[in-house]
């Protein structure tokens, strides 16, 4: 609150003042008063009224950086009705019963919409959970009857494989919620995830012609499952932009802030211009419209889930000659995150 | 090696029991589960797969059930994926906790790791496989043949460590890679011939021609 602007907001009864002030002069000095006698009251006038809105100023400024400290320092700012400092002032007393009102129908809006939240969260975990169920049914049964037609049950488990993994995408999705917690962070060897994720993926893999080359020695702390995630959803990029035989390299480096994992392949390539938004949720680029179907949803969640585990995630690109993407597992800072 | 299935869903039930019986286990199946741990008893299995969500009690009681009377290996099965289920699972008793879905290849690795592990004593694969006169020795990763011994790298130490456990069969490319895989070799197929190719003149090399038959169309036989 600034002087002027509170003088401003005055101006009526400043006005009135000097209205009253000129009419009482008048009135003395038709009545027979010496000018200088008048002009003495109306100098003490003046004076009063100066000290009464400067006293008043410094109070209302006073309140009002109080109140705006308290905003300042709530965590929800929607909570402020609660938090407001006593004033004796009536105004400030209907002010604050008001706003209160406001508050609580906010609170209780908020609260009603993340029950909701939650329920639909529920909901879809139950059903993933569900579905994985005909999926490993579907699963076996093509694995048990491979020897009679090798062609068309290799196809429906490929298939298959596809449905599980949008299913997961789904899972995490709903996972990468804020509130969400279900991570465990413990000491992870990458070379056994890598492996999990390749075995997982074999069949497709080999028949897409895809060579793997993996060295990642280095142990990092972080969740396995969220991690294999994210490491499937980049080696299935790799898979669907390749452009001939697909050579992937995994590997780790060792920083002397953390640990580096390093996946490249010689795949497409990301041109300059994509190459910044491609965790956008729902970004495509020019690979993903003129490859397959992309949906925009697998990197933007690996940005998310890793922003959660306080892994850095970035990749380098050249067009035609391949992608590296790095995660960044920080050493010393993980424990502050926890 | 018997294996007892405890799971409600019916077609999967009967798809394990065929994917094991394939892989030469004894299989039982149980249909009512209200008596699960005695049925354990009953039966007294080398293993039991155990699927966390049962129609009248949860998987996690009948394993602590189980616990009470018999060491026999756990190994859950489930369509959770919570990080707080595995750990419960491995408090209660389990040896291996798997999700839904699972690949066959990876189900019987790992039924055979928690067996393996559980199992102290079993005897240990011969490390020296012969073939032909020819042999392979896994510990020092090298070919012997006569008085001659030559060297092999990782890939193809793993390629004829197949084909000499699969003496006389034919083993189809596909196949070959898929184990390859499964042992931490990532390679393509062309790959795959590259690396045979070299095998043979390596077995060249100690005397050995004719090793390896390449069936056109169908693969390598040994």
């Amino acid at each position: 609150m600034r002087l002027l602007d509170f003088l401003k907001d005055k101006f009526m009864l400043i006005l009135l003042h000097v209205f009253c002030m000129c009419a009482a002069g008048i009135f003395l000095h038709i009545t027979g008063y010496s000018s200088s006698d008048f002009i003495l009251i109306e100098i003490f006038w003046a004076f009063i009224v100066c000290v009464w809105l400067l006293v008043t100023y410094i109070q209302r400024h006073h309140y009002f950086r109080r109140v705006e400290q308290t905003l300042d320092q709530l965590d929800q700012r929607y909570l402020l009705g609660e938090m407001l400092p006593d004033s004796y002032r009536l105004e400030d007393k209907l002010y604050r019963e008001m706003i209160r009102k406001s508050n609580k129908s906010v609170i209780e809006r908020i609260h009603q919409i993340e029950d909701e939240k939650k329920d639909y969260r529920e909901y879809i975990e139950s059903w993933v959970h569900e579905i994985k169920t005909p999926i490993t049914s579907i699963a076996l049964i093509c694995e048990n009857r491979r020897k009679d037609n090798e062609e068309e049950f290799c196809a429906i488990e490929l298939e298959n494989q596809k449905i599980e993994n949008y299913v997961d995408m789904t899972l995490y999705y709903a996972r990468s919620d804020k509130v969400y917690k279900d991570y465990m962070i413990s000491e992870t060897n990458l070379q056994e995830v890598v492996y999990k994720v390749l075995a997982k993926n074999r069949g497709y893999l080999i028949r897409n012609q895809v060579q793997a080359e993996v060295d990642c020695p280095d142990l990092v702390y972080t969740d396995k499952k969220w991690i294999a995630f994210i490491l499937n959803q980049m080696i299935l990029n790799s898979v669907k932009y390749r452009e001939n035989a697909l050579m992937l390299k995994i590997y780790t480096t060792k920083q002397t802030q953390g640990v580096w994992l390093m996946l490249e392949d010689n795949g497409t390539g990301i041109g300059e211009n994509d190459l910044t938004r491609i965790f956008e949720k729902g970004f495509t680029g020019s690979n993903g419209r003129s490859h397959q179907r992309a949906t925009g949803m697998g990197l933007y969640l690996c940005r998310k889930l890793c922003q959660k585990l306080g892994i850095e995630i970035w990749a380098e690109s050249a067009v035609g000659e391949g992608t590296r993407m790095t995660l960044d597992f920080p050493i010393s800072s993980y424990l502050s995150k926890l | 090696m018997h294996i007892l299935i405890v799971e409600d869903e019916p077609i999967i039930r009967k798809e394990l029991r065929i994917l094991l019986e394939n892989a030469l286990y004894q299989v039982t199946v149980l249909e009512e589960f209200d008596s699960v741990a005695e049925q354990v008893m009953l039966q007294m299995p080398d293993l039991v797969l155990l699927d966390l969500n049962l129609p009248d009690a949860a998987g996690f009681d009948i394993c602590t059930e189980i616990r009470k009377q018999s060491e026999v290996p756990v190994i859950f099965l489930t369509g959770r994926t919570d990080s707080m289920d595995e750990l419960t699972g491995m408090l209660k008793g389990g040896d291996d906790y798997i999700t839904k879905p699972y690949q066959a290849s990876i189900l019987l690795a790992r039924i055979a790791a928690v067996l393996k592990r559980t199992r102290t004593s079993d005897t240990k694969e011969s490390t020296v496989l012969t073939c032909h006169g020819v042999q392979l020795d896994l510990a020092r990763t090298c070919l012997k043949f006569g008085e001659k011994c030559v060297d092999l790298s990782k890939n193809e130490l793993k390629i004829l460590h197949y084909l000499f456990r699969h003496e006389g069969e034919v083993i189809s490319r596909l196949d070959l890679i898929e184990y390859l895989w499964d042992n931490q070799v990532f390679i393509d197929d062309n790959t795959l011939s590259v690396n045979v190719t070299r095998i043979r003149e390596k077995l060249k090399s100690i005397g050995v021609t004719g090793l390896i038959e390449t069936k056109r169309g169908m693969g390598y036989r040994v």
